[in-house]
């Protein structure tokens, strides 16, 4: 036996690498065997602490990778919730409701409705109806060229839920596109009251104004109560 | 709060019954409000009735007809009945559901409810002279 | 009982029994409020309140009652609200006819389970005659 094998305290330098990978292991970057000794056995030890060395410079490089990552990603998020918030305001912005006369209130519409800026708009009205106490609103959709069923639902869904909420909607200004539409929907049109522009349903809703005021006029003259006797 | 306690009120003044709805009705009790109402209807000889719902913040299909039914009830009584005050998700919400309530009178507020009321019964005094 | 696949991750909010017409009352407001917590808009919040009332009313009529299992999960890139209601009741015959406008078996004019597939974003149906119904709807944003 010419080669001997020159190893000392074997069984604690085995414990110590067990010990010392375990700890790397459970993530503890900084553990290293550092054997003093010098025999067969520590080069293989000091290979063990290269490894954990170029190890840990690789987590470190991914760490830094997965922080930029994650940086990058925030400000994505942040950007898409201010693009959320903007295109919720240009919603609320794209129907504005306004007051124009002692109880009536105007939407006018312009542009490509679609399902989701209708109902905001829908519910918008709505609001607006119930916050003025107006009993007449006028929708007018002269500005909107077309529109598909499902918009075309929405807005008459509109007109039904503002007569429950105890209010008039007039829808003015249907073009020939949107009346095909809307008929070929079906819908029982005897509860909706259309207008050809919006001067004639501004007209229209003046004079149910005044016939709401001459009545209120009339209510002063007391008629007898019928079961008074 | 306590369910099964809570009562809603129907309050007298002068030809109107005014029936404010403030909880949160389940079916029981809203077949007991219709029945109660009648009664109070047929007792008081009231003209008008306004029900105002402007706290509901659900109406389901149930109430909904319960309320309508009411007002067709109340008419073959003589009497009219406008509801007052619904919310604009409960409107759209019911719409959705496919109840139109087509024949019920609806009011934003109790004034103008109020209102209502006393144009019909000018209405129908001036018609039956 | 007849119960849904589980392809849905969905994190649990809470179960609750509607044996009478109060648990009716209760669980409804219960569920406003896990869709006031979701951030739902006011309208959303009355559309999915009057939905389950509708398949409690059902559930209760029909069925004497059942479960009701409220959940959060991830629709379609949605965070979605999903209230399942299960009962064993006496199922239904026929399934299309029960889900088209206008149709009613005993109480109520039958809108309920067309009237809340509108209301809803997602609605599945299963049921079997003698074994019971369950319904899962969900809402999203």
């Amino acid at each position: 036996m010419s080669e001997s094998i020159n190893i000392t305290n074997i069984k604690d330098r085995i414990d110590r690498i067990e010990d010392i990978l375990a700890s790397v292991a459970a993530g503890d970057m900084e553990a290293r065997i550092q054997t003093e000794t010098e025999d067969d056995f520590s080069g293989i030890e000091a290979a063990i602490d290269l490894l954990i060395n170029d190890l840990t410079e690789e987590l470190r490089q991914r760490e830094k990778v997965q922080k930029e990552l994650e940086s990058k990603l925030e400000k994505i998020q942040e950007q898409q919730k201010t693009i959320l918030q903007q295109q919720e305001d240009l919603l609320e912005l794209s129907s504005p409701v306004s007051k124009v006369w002692d109880n009536i209130l105007i939407l006018p519409v312009i542009g490509t409705l679609d399902s989701q800026r209708t109902q905001v708009m829908m519910e918008n009205l709505l609001q607006k109806i119930v916050e003025t106490g107006c009993t007449i609103s006028i929708l007018d959709i002269t500005g909107v060229p077309t529109v598909d069923t499902q918009v075309a639902n929405h807005l008459l869904k509109t007109v039904t839920a503002a007569r429950l909420l105890g209010a008039e909607c007039i829808i003015s200004g249907i073009s020939p596109a949107i009346a095909q539409t809307i008929v070929h929907l079906g819908i029982d049109l005897s509860t909706i009251r259309t207008k050809a522009t919006l001067q004639d349903a501004m007209i229209f809703a003046m004079k149910q104004n005044k016939r709401d005021d001459e009545i209120r006029a009339l209510k002063n003259i007391v008629i007898p109560n019928e079961h008074a006797d | 709060m306590n369910l099964h306690e809570k009562r809603i009120p129907i309050i007298k003044i002068h030809d109107y019954l005014i029936v404010p709805i403030q909880v949160d009705m389940h079916d029981k009790m809203a077949i007991q409000l219709q029945s109660q109402i009648l009664e109070e209807i047929a007792r008081t000889r009231a003209k008008g009735v306004l029900i105002d719902i402007s706290v509901l913040e659900m109406v389901d299909s149930f109430i909904g007809r319960m309320l309508s039914g009411m007002a067709s009830m109340a008419a073959i009584m003589d009497t009219s009945v406008v509801i007052v005050g619904m919310q604009p998700a409960v409107a759209i919400t019911l719409v959705e559901l496919g109840l139109e309530m087509p024949g019920v009178d609806t009011a934003l507020n109790m004034e103008k409810g109020m209102e209502m009321l006393e144009r019909k019964l000018n209405n129908r005094k001036n018609n039956s002279v | 009982m007849l119960e849904f696949g589980n392809e849905i991750k969905c994190e649990l909010l809470g179960k609750f029994i509607i044996e009478n017409e109060y648990d009716i009352v209760t669980v409804r407001q219960t569920i406003r409020q896990f869709a006031k917590d979701a951030g739902m808009g006011i309208v959303d919040q009355t559309r999915i309140t009057t939905a389950v009332s509708e398949l409690f009313r059902n559930m209760y009529n029909y069925a004497g009652g059942g479960e009701v299992l409220i959940e959060r999960g991830e629709v379609e890139n949605h965070n979605a609200l999903i209230v399942t209601c299960i009962d064993k009741g006496p199922g239904i015959e026929n399934l299309e006819l029960a889900m088209s406008d206008g149709f009613t078996s005993g109480m109520g004019m039958g809108y309920g389970l067309p009237g809340a597939k509108r209301l809803v974003d997602r609605f599945e149906i299963l049921s079997k005659v003698n074994e019971g119904t369950s319904v899962r709807i969900m809402k999203w944003k």
